[in-house]
């Protein structure tokens, strides 16, 4: 589980604002908030890519764990943007396996079938060898979820991840990634304008000003 | 760990920047002080300095490098405005840019030899002249009368501009030469993001309160950009005051410019003459100083009255004669352009060619078998010492960018990193080489390949640093976020996401330092010694030498290697493309769900 201890982000030495939570595996924790307001900012802190002029002060602990010193690519902290961000050098199922953790499979082979099982759950099985550029909006998005899924995050973060994407797809997206979450059970922090979003997750709904 | 070694990166790169320039100024300092006990002068004094203003030449010379320096650096500004805002909003835009880029990587040394041979008295301009007196005075008085065209040539002689007093000829071969690098970095400027985001929006605001286009140029784009700009701007023309090739092929010799001066000073038998090149060595940096004085000068000049005509509210801004002057200028290059690719190629195969006729008398390859035969070692050391310092300064480049996002650097460091970048560009190279040149030998005397390596990479590494960071800081950093975040190391980003993602920009960086490393004269001849031939050095030397079909053999050669590098930069990317693609399709799931796509 993911807690936040009165965590305060600051710009230039200024507080923004201050927050505590906890979120249970398998939540999702909405935070809501006027654009500006620092919400992106406070999924970076807790991924650990901060920039100047932002800081942060508190505590974040993933299973009862302080992160706050560890660095970004030991956290086990996953974060997905509102674009897909997938490798254009890399095909699909290169995409899922560059993010799966290393020696987590005995050989070829089984790494290529849990790249397929993958696939399936989102049903976009056979498209492993499928150059990135050539996937819709929506088979992005999804391949981005199994991506990170793929990297067995003890956390994951979700920056506006379904704003650019269709009316249609939007719901559609939504549920895929909460049930996927919820079916591994992960904790979540989802940053969002959409109220829709907010009661889709399900969790609690905090909003910064 | 990575992070350290992309720190120690940053700092070994700002080092190699101000070392040799520092080290190379102290260097010449001493001497024009009279400090120099390879020769037995132990005290120092003014006295040199005494000497050097005692020549009667002096203050001519000085006045060349000013004058040709500002005069050419002006008038290319000037002209690359003219065209932008002629064509920035033009879909011919594209075209200016593919006709002007070769430029770029067309040695100065070649530069100067192809203007030498398409406006010398029996180069093709004169020819043509010569040709259409001929065949008017033909036309219009009677078919008999042959002598007419005789008499022509003499008046196509004297209006020949070569070796001209004034130095007009330096100063429109240095225009020629400045104005597509000034193009195509305000170009350049102008289409990053943030900038091109920004200017897009001024130029609509500006269509709508109905300024015309060139008016918006030069009302709301130009000073947005200008600041960006001009420093770059301030490089050119300490080059243009303090270059040696082109005075050295097209300018008077009596007396020259005061580089060519000091070079020659610098070579002389009688090694006190070096205590006389290193004073003006010292005087060619308060030269390079007044005109960026001048320069800026000017600068504030035209703000003040700018900033008034700005409220002036005048819808145009002289629409017809910048227009006008646009295309002349680039009519004009193109001509020239077909009339040197015209003349050398022919030079290069000509038997005979006999001025005014406008081919060649019998075809041979003689000249390409001597040539091949003879550059075989400048070839070889070319590009050897290319390849090593373009790849080595690449390599330093990245380490250095990445560091910058690993760690960015408080405002006032990067901004002192950024000023140092400039440094060998600002500071003349004829009065730092010889000081640096200096100390090497001091130092180890027989590493001339290292010393060399070193001059170059002065030269190579700003230029490499300003064309990759631009694609380095445009990189999308949320990919690198994400890759972070699936649990890969700073390394493994860098090795697995960035450096595939911006392959097209690094692969272009690398062969403008190739075509930079390819054209330097002066400090591949002086850290050398003279004791490692390039392609450029020989180019140059044959100059003076007795055949003319050799040399435009020369320049080809020249021309078309740093083009091939290009060539290797643009189709290695296409070719890794392609080879995923074709892996993609052989693994046979290729499917038509492209076409049909499951949302």
């Amino acid at each position: 589980m993911l807690s936040l201890e009165n965590v305060v982000i600051y710009r230039d030495d200024k507080p923004l604002f201050q927050l505590s939570a906890d979120v249970a595996k398998g939540e999702v924790l909405t935070v809501m908030g006027p654009s500006g307001a620092g919400k992106s900012t406070l999924l970076q802190a807790i991924a650990g890519q901060l920039q100047a002029p932002f800081s942060v002060t508190g505590q974040i602990k993933v299973n009862h764990v302080v992160i706050n010193d560890i660095d970004v690519h030991l956290r086990k902290v996953g974060i997905m943007f509102q674009d897909a961000l997938l490798f254009e050098h890399m095909t699909v199922g290169e995409n899922i396996a560059f993010a799966m953790p290393d020696k987590a499979y005995k050989n070829k082979q089984l790494k290529h079938d849990a790249i397929n099982t993958l696939l399936v759950a989102v049903e976009l099985d056979g498209i492993a060898d499928r150059n990135v550029n050539t996937l819709s909006g929506g088979q992005q998005a999804r391949v981005s979820l199994i991506r990170t899924l793929a990297s067995e995050p003890d956390v994951v973060l979700l920056d506006e991840p379904f704003s650019k994407l269709d009316v249609a797809l939007r719901s559609q997206i939504r549920s895929w990634t909460f049930s996927q979450l919820k079916a591994r059970n992960m904790p979540a922090v989802l940053v969002t304008h959409d109220k829709d979003d907010a009661l889709a997750a399900g969790g609690n709904v905090i909003e910064i000003l | 760990m990575f992070t350290h070694i992309t720190l120690v990166a940053r700092w070994c790169l700002l080092l190699l920047l101000c070392i040799p320039v520092l080290a190379g100024l102290v260097g010449v300092i001493f001497p024009a002080l009279g400090y120099f006990p390879a020769i037995g002068a132990n005290a120092f004094s003014t006295q040199v300095f005494a000497t050097l203003f005692g020549l009667p030449d002096i203050w001519q010379m000085m006045w060349l490098s000013l004058f040709t320096g500002v005069g050419s650096t002006l008038l290319a500004v000037i002209a690359a405005f003219c065209i932008l805002a002629t064509f920035y909003q033009s879909s011919l835009l594209g075209k200016i840019q593919g006709v002007l880029s070769p430029f770029l990587v067309f040695p100065h040394a070649a530069a100067a030899i192809s203007l030498l041979f398409v406006v010398s008295p029996s180069g093709i301009f004169a020819a043509i002249t010569t040709r259409l007196n001929a065949y008017f005075s033909h036309a219009f008085t009677s078919p008999f009368v042959n002598e007419i065209s005789e008499m022509a040539l003499p008046a196509a002689n004297d209006g020949t501009l070569l070796y001209d007093g004034l130095g007009l000829s330096i100063l429109i071969a240095l225009s020629l030469k400045e104005l597509p690098f000034i193009l195509l970095m305000t170009l350049s400027v102008m289409s990053q993001p943030l900038v091109k985001k920004k200017l897009t929006g001024y130029v609509k605001v500006g269509t709508a309160l109905g300024y015309s286009p060139t008016a918006s140029f030069f009302k709301l784009v130009l000073p947005t950009t200008f600041s960006q700009i001009k420093l770059p701007l301030l490089a050119v023309l300490v080059f243009a005051t303090s270059n040696v090739e082109i005075p050295l092929i097209l300018g008077p010799n009596n007396p020259s410019t005061l580089a060519v001066a000091i070079m020659h000073w610098f070579n002389h038998i009688d090694l006190s003459m070096r205590l006389l090149a290193s004073s003006a060595a010292v005087v060619q940096v308060a030269v390079s100083a007044v005109a960026v004085l001048l320069f800026l000068g000017t600068e504030r000049l035209v703000t003040y009255i700018g900033k008034r005509s700005l409220s002036g509210g005048n819808r145009y801004f002289a629409d017809g004669a910048l227009r006008a002057s646009g295309f002349v200028i680039m009519a004009f290059y193109i001509i020239l352009i077909c009339a040197v690719v015209y003349t050398v190629v022919v030079y290069s195969f000509a038997k005979q060619w006999h001025f005014p006729l406008l081919l060649p008398e019998g075809l041979t390859l003689l000249h390409w078998n001597t040539a091949i035969s003879a550059l075989t070692t400048p070839f070889i050391n070319t590009l050897l010492l290319g390849v090593l310092v373009s790849t080595t300064s690449l390599i330093l480049v990245l380490f250095t960018l990445e560091s910058e996002q690993l760690q960015p650097a408080r405002a006032v460091a990067s901004n002192a990193f950024s000023v140092s970048l400039f440094l060998p560009l600002l500071v003349p190279g004829v009065a730092f080489l010889y000081g640096l040149v200096w100390f090497q030998q001091l130092i180890f005397q027989n590493a001339v390949w290292f010393h060399t390596y070193v001059a170059h990479m002065v030269y190579v590494v700003p230029y490499v640093f300003l064309s990759m960071a631009v694609a380095y800081r445009k990189f999308d950093n949320r990919y690198a976020m994400v890759a972070q975040s699936l649990g890969k190391t700073p390394w493994q980003v860098f090795y697995h996401v960035k450096l595939p993602s911006l392959f097209s920009a690094i692969m272009v960086a690398w062969a403008l330092g190739l075509a930079i490393s390819f054209s330097q004269y002066l400090p591949t001849l002086l850290a050398s010694g003279g004791t490692i031939p390039t392609v450029t050095t020989e180019a140059v030397a044959s100059v003076s030498g007795s055949s003319t079909r050799l040399t435009a053999v020369y320049v080809i050669i020249q021309a078309v290697m740093p083009l091939i590098g290009f060539m290797i930069a643009w189709y290695m990317p296409v070719i890794a493309t392609r080879k995923r693609s074709r892996q993609m399709l052989v693994s046979g799931t290729h499917s038509n769900r492209s076409a049909n796509p499951v949302q």
